[in-house]
Formats: C-alpha cells, structure tokens, sequence
C-alpha cells in the first residue's frame, strides 16, 4: 500500500516537472508572432466571467478573424473574482491582458502602483478608438496621474428601481416619484396584497447582503448622501457615512425593515436569491435597472401578468435628483503586466488589439452576436434578440467584456429595456461622483477593505435594529481611530495636489 | 524507496515554510522574497495590539471547546451503539446513511441551513409560525450562530468520524467478551469494561491530533456562515487571514497570523502529549 502511495507521489512530482516545462515553447510562439504582423497573435486574457458559464467558441473565432489573434481566455467567475484576481496578482500568475475591475480593493492598489504593469498613457493616442476617451474617463482611471491600463468606459451611473407595474395599477398606486411613495409602495406591497391570493405573502423591498450594489447606495443617493466622500469648498474631506443624509438613509430601511416591508433576511441574502424571490412574485421591488430584462426571463412561467417599470428620479421632495456613479464612468482597467507583455512592440500590438475590438463590427459582435443568428433588427431598426438562450451562450459572456459600453447605441426592442437603457443614459446628468476615485492614499490601500467592515457591519445591525444611533457614532469613532482619521488626511492632501 | 516520500515532503511541505519569512518583511509580490524590505516583528505587534486579536482568540477557543466537549465524544458513543447491533444488513445501512452528509461540500451543508432557517419563508420559521409562535431570525442573531456551527458538524461528520472507531473495536479480543461474560457481565458492563477500555489508546491519540489542530476550525464553514451581523462571535483566525489577506492582499500580515495559529498548534500538541504519557499513555511519538 505505501509503495503505491509513494509512486503515485512521484508520478505527480514528475508530472508537475513536465507540465512547468511545457511554458516555454508558448512564449517564443508568441514572440515569434509578434515580429511577423501577419500572423495571428496568441493572446492570453485573465477575464471576468459575468454568467454562470463561459462563452461557446462561436464569437470567439469570429473575434479571431476579426483582430487577426488567437485568443485563449481565462475565465475567472464574478463571485470569486477577489481572491482569484488578488492570488493572481501576488503569484505573478497573469496573463497578456488582465481584467481588473475592483479599482478599489487595496491589493489591485498597490500592485498597479508597484509597477506591475505597463503605464499605456503614452500611447493611447495613437489608436483612433481609443484616443476618442475622454479626458475625465483617463483622469477617473489613473492612479497619481498614471494610466495603468486602458480603461473600460460605463455609463457614469446604472442604478435606480425595478416595481411591479401591475401590482401598482392593481392598487390604484402611481409609479413613485419621491421616497415618501417609495415607502408607501412597499407598505402597500407588503400589506394590501398586490398579488390578490388572499395570503400574506409579499414583502415590499427585497434586498440582498450588499449595501453598494443593492438598494441602500441608491436610496442613499436619493437622500442626497455624498458618493463615498463629501468635499466641502475648503477641501475638507468628510466620509459619506458621517453626514446626516447616511443616518436618513438608515432611519429609511430600519422602518421599513422593522415593519416588515424590506426582506427579513436581506442581510444573507445572496443576490440570485433576491432575483428569485422577486421573480417568484414575494417580493415588488428591486434595485438594479440593468437587470430588468433578467428579471423578466427569470419569471416568465411563474408571474402571469408581469409587467416592470424602471425608475431613476426618485427625490426626497425636494424636486432636486442624484445617483451614485460608479468609478466615474470607469469598470476598471485592462492592464498589461510586465512580466507577460516584455517589449513595447507587443504592448502596441495588444493596444490595437483592444481599440479594434472597440470598432463597430466587433463591439456587435460581443453584444448581439451574429446577425441573423442571435440577433436582428426589427422594422423600426430597433435591436432585438432572436435566441435568448443561444444568445446567452455564444454572446452574453463577452458583453461585460466590451472595452467600451458606450460606444454605440443600440434601439432596443423590449420596452422595458429600452426604457431603462435610456434612464441610465438619463443618469448622466444628475450622476455623483466619488471624488477619491482620481485620488491614491497609502493608508486606504492597506487598511481600507479591513476598515470598511466596521461600517458595514454597524449599518447592517442599525437598520435591523441590533444597534442604536449611539452604537453607531462610536462605531464610525472606531472607524477614525483606527485609520480612517489618516485616510481622510491623505485624501486631502492628494486633492490639494490635483487641484492647483 | 523511501525518497519519493521525502521528496514529496521536501517540496510540498517543507520548501513553502521558507515562505514564512515574508511575516517578518513589508511584502511585495513584484519585489520578490529578496527584494521586499525587512520590518521585524512590526505585523507581530500590529496582530497582538489590535482589539480584533482578542475578539479572534475568544471565537477561535470557544468554538474549539466546543469541538472537543460536544463533538468528539460522540462518534465513540455512537460507534459503541452500531458495534451492539447485531442485524449486519441494518448496521450496514444505518453506517452508509450517516456517512453520507460527510461527502457533501459546506456550500451544500450551508445552504441546505439557509433553505431550512431563513426568515423569509424558511422551513422551519414557517413551522413557527404556524403554531403561533413568533419567527426567529437565527441566520442574523450572534446567539445562534455558535448552536448552527456545532450542529451543522455534527450532522455532516458523526458517521464519518465513527469509522476509525469502528475499526479499533474490530480488533478486540474475542476471548475477553467470552471471559467477561462467564463472569456474568451483561451487554453495558461489557461494553464498559472490555470495549471502551480496549479502544482507550486510540480515543486519546485522535484527541491530541484534534487539540494540534486547534485553531483550525474550517475556514469555509464558518467563512460560509459569517455575515455582518454574527461578525463578532462568527470571525476567527482562519477567517481573518482569508479577508485580510487574500481579499485585501496584506500578504504579511496574513501570513503573521498563520505563524502564530501553526505555533500555538504546535505547543498545544506537544503539551497534550506529555500530559498523556505522564497518565501513561502512549501518546503519539
């Protein structure tokens, strides 16, 4: 028995040996393609995989044809993309092109900042695509005034609310303008049985563990809170959760969730499940537009009648509207490490790979797939998806891979859709922006995820009522004691810099 | 014939220790092990002056007495009930029913948690419910969260855990229940007389084994059952290296409270031992 043991151990040892070994060739292929341009060039892509599974090789060979390059991706999936992105990083573990999208976890930080990559800013101009960015986008992506990598251009702000139209029209409610409605519509939602079974069986909000990406950031927003931090005009910096709209906010979603009308137990709620308690008809809002058309998929059997209204301009009486923007328009980098990418030359061969696929052909390409197939447009020009399943498939994979998403502006054919990609168009003009996105501190980069926590953790117990408004205060005291006090310094003093 | 057995252990065991030195560096993975710069035992004090440390130390002892007191006398109970049944086919079959929940991942196990106690529709807060009681939020209650872990280990490793025992009481002397039984010794006197006795040195080699991993109590269990809510009884070591470092790529630091953790193990090991030899076992080495 130990003899076997101890042979299959060899056998892995040597196997080991033998796969290491295997590197070397693909990196002189590689090399050898990029001296002849004709040739496709062998790309490696450590992407951020958005679906459940990765894409079919249709789009793929497609995109190959289209840029001349043999791509090879490297899926890594949306939920595990910390640790996977931050062992990478730490490992030297990289590809030719790694997606980075969470610009502000303190490990993504500091390797951008160690000199990890290459700092494309001297040469973006010279791509047409990619020379089209805008000067904000560049200033929001760079790190001390270095472009680390080109960036993913967003729409400036994509939040806002899903509600059940129908359940609305049924309760003679109108679409909520301001909060108060908001409020009274998941009262009623909860309380006037908006599916009429005769059971109470329905919660007004459904929400999930997250206070940014779910509803808190949003009502927040419309409570007029600070995106991250406020600076007043003699530059001081305050951190959103020290301001008074963050205390409105929480006394919102504690009444709400102490009547009953927010999920009781949004607080380990995984985000599939809200989708699916939303779909199932037990709960009639949701926070997140971009999902709608998701939404709708997901309840197609189960809700008769469904119908979705998104909204974006919701005030808190004041007429006056405000939504958070995310990165100020920027989902992140596609940055070239050093250790992959060793000459210029390949760097610009990668950079014009990145701005063609930019280009009209291929942008269709990863959004509706192949014309005829996946996608077509109806009489009205307006784009519509032929397939929904193939489309999810072949397509959706690389949608959240297009280094722009605004690029081109497709009609869609789905109202709702449509509705909402207009609304978050909309967004643009009452979007707020994070003012520390442009801005580096040392002390956030090291601390500040770990620091985050405590805040976290205390808006969770205040709205579900573990915590008073004392235990937060000391909280957020907590907070400054621990580094936060230097945090707010170094931003400061980095904004005192961009701004002379 | 015994190199590939070194080997494996010199590289897959040995070698990454050398990583441990980045404990006592600022660690840069571009710089490299050489290039980082030294800061002694700068991440040491960080770990033990932090209020969190003692929060960890807390959780981390708890759960594990917990593990000791509550779990591991029960597979010896429970292999000491199989081992009196005398129907082969129902041992057989109650064996490979409790085995099963051990091959199930967490993410299963806690799931299947989730599904049964969640507020919102849950199985049993609906049970609750319906007999007029009021809904209890066990998933966001810190009171809970400890009754969860236990029985969430228990149900997944009890059958599991019999097997060894299982084992050891196969090999029993057949002669000393025949012995025992010409000395009128009914079924429980010899279970307590013969059995237990006969299986006493393996109980106490897999007790110290257990005390050396003390303060490895399952990252992806609890890591699984953490949220905002149970933070301060839920977060222990294993935990916090995985947020700390991982997640927030403080590589040193990390790597400062796995020392720690490996050291205290190792003391834990090494006094359990001499304490069972000075009782006159065996211990392990």
């Amino acid at each position: 028995m130990t003899k076997r043991w101890v042979s299959l151990f060899a056998s892995v040892t040597l196997l080991t040996t033998v796969l290491s070994g295997c590197g070397g060739d693909k990196e002189t292929a590689k090399n050898a393609a990029v001296a002849d341009e004709t040739k496709p060039l062998e790309i490696t892509w450590l992407n951020i995989l958005h679906t459940a599974s990765p894409p079919t090789d249709t789009i793929k060979k497609l995109l190959e044809e289209y840029t001349n390059t043999k791509l090879t991706f490297n899926w890594v999936p949306d939920a595990s993309k910390e640790e996977r992105i931050t062992t990478a990083l730490a490992s030297g573990e990289l590809a030719d092109i790694v997606t980075l999208t969470m610009m502000t976890n303190s490990s993504v930080r500091s390797s951008l900042k160690s000199g990890l990559f290459w700092d494309v800013g001297p040469y973006i101009e010279d791509y047409d695509n990619l020379a089209k960015i805008a000067p904000e986008i560049r200033a929001a992506a760079s790190i001390e005034g270095v472009l680390y990598g080109v960036p993913f251009q967003k729409n400036l702000a994509r939040s806002g609310l899903i509600f059940r139209k129908d359940w609305l029209d049924k309760l003679g409610l109108p679409v909520p303008a301001t909060l108060d409605e908001v409020y009274e519509t998941a009262r009623a939602f909860t309380e006037d049985d908006p599916d009429g079974n005769g059971i109470d069986d329905t919660t007004g909000f459904g929400d999930r563990s997250d206070l940014r990406y779910s509803s808190f950031k949003t009502l927040s927003s419309y409570f007029g809170t600070p995106n991250g931090w406020k600076v007043d005009d003699s530059g001081k910096f305050t951190p959103e959760f020290d301001t008074p709209e963050y205390l409105e906010t929480m006394n919102f979603s504690k009444k709400l969730y102490e009547n009953g009308y927010l999920a009781q137990d949004f607080a380990v709620t995984a985000k599939t499940d809200q989708q699916q308690q939303f779909a199932q008809g037990k709960t009639g809002i949701y926070t997140g537009m971009v999902d709608i058309s998701s939404l709708r998929t997901l309840a197609q059997d189960l809700q008769k009648g469904l119908e979705l209204v998104p909204v974006n301009k919701i005030s808190n009486g004041d007429g006056q509207y405000h939504i958070w923007s995310e990165g100020s328009g920027v989902g992140g980098l596609m940055a070239f490490p050093k250790s992959e990418v060793k000459t210029e030359a390949e760097l610009k061969r990668l950079l014009q790979f990145v701005n063609d696929l930019i280009d009209e052909e291929a942008f269709m390409l990863m959004t509706g797939g192949i014309e005829g197939t996946h996608y077509e447009y109806d009489e009205n020009g307006a784009y519509k998806i032929l397939n929904t399943e193939l489309w999810q498939a072949d397509v959706q994979p690389f949608s959240s891979s297009r280094p722009s998403e605004i690029a081109y502006t497709l009609k869609d054919a789905n109202p709702e859709k449509q509705l909402a990609n207009e609304l978050i168009r909309e967004n643009d003009k009452f979007a707020v922006l994070d003012p520390t996105v442009p801005l580096d501190s040392a002390t956030n980069n090291e601390q500040g995820t770990e620091l985050a926590k405590i805040i976290t953790d205390a808006t969770f117990k205040y709205i579900m009522g573990q915590a008073t408004e004392a235990d937060f205060k000391k909280a957020v005291q907590t907070w400054k004691d621990s580094g936060g006090t230097k945090i707010t310094e170094e931003y400061e003093a980095a904004y005192k810099l961009t701004q002379k | 014939m015994i190199l590939p057995g070194l080997l494996y252990f010199i590289v897959f065991k040995y070698m990454p220790m050398g990583g441990l030195v980045i404990a006592f560096q600022d660690y840069q993975p571009f710089l490299g092990i050489t290039g980082s710069e030294w800061v002694g035992f700068k991440h040491f004090i960080r770990l033990f002056t932090e209020p969190t440390f003692m929060m960890l130390l807390r959780n981390t002892l708890i759960l594990f007495a917990m593990n000791i007191v509550l779990f591991f006398p029960l597979p010896i109970i429970v292999a000491l009930m199989l081992n009196e049944l005398r129907n082969r086919h129902l041992k057989n079959w109650i064996q490979t029913i409790v085995y099963i929940p051990h091959f199930m991942s967490w993410v299963i196990i806690v799931s299947i948690t989730y599904v049964f106690l969640t507020v919102d529709g849950g199985v049993i807060n609906e049970l609750i419910a319906s007999l007029g009681g009021k809904k209890i939020s066990f998933l966001t209650s810190p009171e809970w969260l400890r009754t969860i872990y236990i029985g969430q280990i228990i149900w997944k490793e009890l059958g599991w855990s019999t097997i060894i025992y299982l084992a050891a009481i196969t090999v029993v002397d057949p002669q000393l229940y025949e012995a025992a039984e010409m000395d009128g010794a009914a079924r429980l006197r010899k279970t307590w007389h013969v059995t237990l006795p006969a299986i006493r040195p393996v109980i106490i080699t897999l007790l110290i084994l257990k005390i050396g991993s003390t303060l490895d109590l399952g990252f992806e269990h609890m890591y699984l059952l953490l949220n905002s809510l149970n933070r301060e009884v839920a977060e222990i070591f294993d935990t916090y290296i995985y947020t700390a470092g991982l997640k927030n790529g403080q590589l040193s630091f990390s790597t400062t409270v796995g020392l720690f953790k490996g050291v205290v193990g190792l003391i834990l090991v090494m006094a359990s031992n001499r304490l069972a030899k000075r009782m006159g076992e065996d211990g392990v080495y």
